[in-house]
């Protein structure tokens, strides 16, 4: 009995391992993947270990483990967190698995969560890994469902890709039933040849298991009939093929639609749906190819099946053109649409398509107000970044004169108005090591890092323990609001207890930070204006290594639980419309009024920050 | 295919208006009478008062969740000054609601940065051949979610309607509140009967 239901491709993808029999399901949140693991928190299926992980290599590893011990594992992450997680990837790719590993990893072309727009297909030809890439939501359930039995038959770790398009999005999906698999005892397996990388010999020869598993997967895949080749129906000159993959499969039919405009027959067209991209279908192109006089290869971001399709080419003789991103008709950025199949179709065949087609004027867009990204009402991020600019005045520098570093998450928000606080952003934990180079680099004034609480624990603590070593001056100040905020109030270590899994800690940074040897650590509350400044003042004229742990729960969270810090009200006869409370702090709780501002009641969370910048008494917080 | 019953719809506002759930109950009422749907949300980094915008394909069986440009039939638009990024995905001739409120900018309170005035947004509507249909706040009932008021006139007064029956929405709205569906359902049939 099959069920339609309407989910999100991560809804899907989790529902498909669920499904297939996973037992550990492990992840580290990031746009677009977060949905996947947030689902299954949420569904608590009986006998299934499910858990937000510190980072994504932990992740990895877990999900490994226990993979040689016989069970079916997913792993969950965003392309950064591939990143992370590559190194022991490599090194499990080459031993392969016992029981079945799925990885799934999310990428963002388009870019929808500001971070590298990086095509994770690069590390199934890195690691000589099977990858899928799904082309629809109902495709993420069945797709994932398959790689579990590929990853058994084959004895290999196997990549499910979706894109934003896809994980994001809800669509009709035809949900099978739970496979039949029996309770599965963990098994301890000894085999040094496989498990450890103990020498040459052994490494080398896991390598030639490695690519045989790859080529065994690319016979598994071929027979499954993943990649779909579809000759055409009717003749025509020339003989148009078309190779999409991924998620750009949806829009082919449309863009065949608009096509029949300037008389194409959509029957005359061959078309070859990658779904399996990696090991690159060398037998289905190879076929496509003796069927056309030219191609085009739609793909997002990178040209990974475009280049194999050359190679293929070239080794068959096909003298077509193929037409792509290396012949500079289409991009390697953002995500596609029609408009690129069109685009595709028009460049093969020499149609030219009518400019006023797809080309909308901009002039509106031009218009609107722009609307850069702040923090919510009652972040205690503000309070932080409030604090940091005024103890770097009070300090006799100029702002520009006093670098302070950035990480991942929202933190990061202090590099917008009306903050301006943050100057850089590279990956998760990197605020800390960056901030150590500016020192070596000669930077005489004061350099600050900021840092997220989960951010610290996820690739901090290596680079603050290194800063410690090295004696490095630095001000280190970790921004801790109890959740992984960003990717919607995930759990992590610093998380109370009370919402920790049952049986879980805690682990307190106020304990971690003094017993890794920092002397000058100092816990501050950002929503004590005053005092949150006098310490990041008094730290900056410290030696060594500074930390400064800025402590509030995120305000999202707690309001969710029916918390307010307190109450703040305008006292109108003092307010003279100076906008500075606006101008300071942003926050979206104040509106102006015709006489006093006013404060929006079910959006303010009572921090008080307001009332502390105000000079005229003209806002008073009230506590709770 | 593209047929009668297909419809594109682009959906704008800014976070914290309830937009996405509007997209949500299409989805799921078009689900019930097994209408093809799929809903692409975007919300970026917004928690409250950030862009939010997202995209509803009807009517297709296989279709990707990118609407091209022009290529809407229906925009539905929460937010004046939002309302300006969606009108070059409005396909000409096709439908344009807009409810009136205005979310300003922190820049725009500080005198920083222009905010655009509603005939402004109405005559670039029109300019992209759209058909524009103003709800302004003032009929919002007051104490009910603008949200599902907005969804009631998209439904009482665009092609949305015509292939998505108003109780098949009402339906939807209970499914997703079954407890409580009394206020949404009033705010819905509220923006139905809407023909300010």
């Amino acid at each position: 009995m099959s069920s339609r239901k309407l989910l999100t491709g991560n809804e899907a993808l989790a529902l498909g391992a669920l499904h297939a029999g996973a037992r550990v399901i492990t992840g580290y949140p990031g746009t677009p993947s977060t949905g996947a693991i947030e689902s299954l928190l949420a569904m608590e299926p009986p006998s299934v270990y499910v858990e937000w992980s510190t980072n994504e290599k932990v992740a990895l590893e877990i999900a490994a483990g226990a993979a040689w011990a016989g069970q079916r594992a997913l792993c969950t992450m965003k392309m950064s967190g591939l990143n992370v997680a590559s190194d022991s990837l490599y090194s499990v790719a080459y031993s392969g698995v016992v029981g079945g590993l799925v990885i799934y990893v999310a990428d963002d072309p388009g870019v929808s969560a500001g971070m590298c727009e990086q095509d994770s297909r690069g590390f199934a030809l890195l690691a000589d890994l099977p990858l899928l890439d799904p082309s629809s939501v109902a495709e993420a359930y069945q797709l994932t469902r398959l790689a579990f039995d590929l990853s058994e038959a084959v004895g290999t770790p196997v990549l499910v890709r979706l894109v934003t398009a896809i994980a994001h999005t809800s669509a009709p999906v035809e949900v099978g039933e739970p496979l039949p698999l029996p309770e599965r005892e963990p098994q301890l397996l000894r085999d040094i040849a496989r498990f450890t990388k103990a020498g040459a010999a052994i490494c080398m020869q896991q390598h030639r298991d490695l690519i045989v598993r790859l080529e065994e997967a690319g016979r598994w895949l071929r027979q499954a009939g993943l990649n779909s080749l579809q000759i055409a129906e009717k003749n025509s000159h020339p003989r148009l093929g078309i190779i999409a993959g991924g998620v750009v499969n949806a829009y082919l039919e449309e863009g065949l639609e608009i096509a029949t405009r300037w008389g194409l027959d959509p029957r005359s067209v061959s078309t070859l749906r990658v779904r399996a991209p990696h090991p690159f279908p060398s037998d289905e192109v190879r076929a496509l190819l003796q069927q056309v006089d030219m191609v085009v290869v739609l793909e997002e971001l990178e040209p990974h099946l475009e280049r194999g399709v050359y190679v293929e080419a070239h080794r068959r003789g096909f003298p077509g053109r193929i037409v792509g991103k290396l012949d500079g008709t289409l991009e390697r950025v953002g995500e596609y649409d029609v408009r690129h199949v069109v685009r595709g179709i028009a460049a093969a065949l020499g149609f030219s398509i009518p400019p006023d087609l797809f080309a909308a004027e901009t002039e509106a867009e031009q218009l609107a107000a722009p609307r850069p990204i702040t923090v919510c009402p009652g972040c205690p991020h503000r309070g932080t970044f409030l604090a940091i600019n005024r103890a770097i005045r009070r300090a006799g520098y100029r702002r520009d004169q006093v670098m302070v570093t950035g990480d991942i998450g929202c933190t990061i928000l202090g590099m917008n108005p009306p903050f301006d606080t943050v100057w850089n952003e590279v990956a998760m934990g990197a605020s800390i090591g960056l901030a150590q180079g500016y020192v070596h680099a000669g930077v005489k004034t004061p350099v600050i890092a900021t840092i997220g609480d989960s951010t610290f624990f996820h690739a901090g603590i290596p680079a603050l323990i290194n800063a410690i070593q090295h004696a490095v001056p630095l001000t280190v100040i970790i921004m801790d609001n109890g959740w992984t905020a960003m990717t919607g109030m995930q759990v992590n270590p610093s998380t109370d207890e009370e919402f920790q899994p049952p049986g879980g800690r805690r682990v307190d940074i106020a304990q971690l930070v003094p017993a890794l040897g920092v002397e000058h650590f100092f816990v501050v509350d950002p929503f004590d204006l005053d005092g949150t400044t006098a310490v990041i003042q008094q730290a900056l004229a410290l030696p060594g290594v500074k930390v400064i742990l800025s402590r509030q729960e995120c305000a999202i969270q707690a309001q969710r639980r029916g918390h307010r810090a307190g109450t703040v009200r305008v006292v109108p006869e003092n307010c003279n419309l100076c906008k500075l409370c606006i101008m300071l702090t942003g926050c979206p709780a104040i509106d102006l009024g015709t006489e006093a501002v006013m404060i929006d009641s079910a959006l303010c969370y009572g921090c008080g920050l307001c009332a502390q910048v105000c000079n005229r008494d003209a806002l008073v917080r009230i506590s709770e | 295919m593209k047929t009668e019953k297909s419809l594109d719809i682009f959906l704008i506002g800014v976070g914290g208006q309830g937009l996405l759930t509007i997209g949500e109950v299409i989805a799921e009422a078009a689900l019930a009478l097994d209408l093809p749907a799929c809903f692409y949300p975007y919300k970026g980094m917004a928690q409250r008062g950030g862009l939010v915008k997202a995209q509803l394909r009807l009517g297709r069986s296989a279709v990707g969740p990118n609407i091209p440009p022009q290529g809407a039939d229906l925009v539905i638009a929460m937010e004046v000054s939002e309302a300006l990024r969606a009108v070059r995905v409005l396909r000409p001739g096709g439908e344009f609601l807009l409810f009136g409120e205005r979310w300003l900018p922190t820049a725009v309170m500080l005198g920083k940065a222009a905010y655009p005035a509603l005939e402004v947004v109405l005559e670039q509507v029109r300019a992209a051949e759209g058909r524009d249909i103003y709800l302004p706040p003032d009929t919002l009932p007051s104490g009910l979610p603008a949200n599902l008021f907005v969804l009631g006139a998209a439904v009482g007064r665009t092609r949305l309607g015509d292939i998505l029956p108003a109780i098949a929405v009402e339906e939807a709205i209970q499914r997703r509140w079954p407890r409580d569906p009394e206020r949404n359902l009033a705010a819905f049939r509220a923006g139905c009967r809407n023909q300010e």
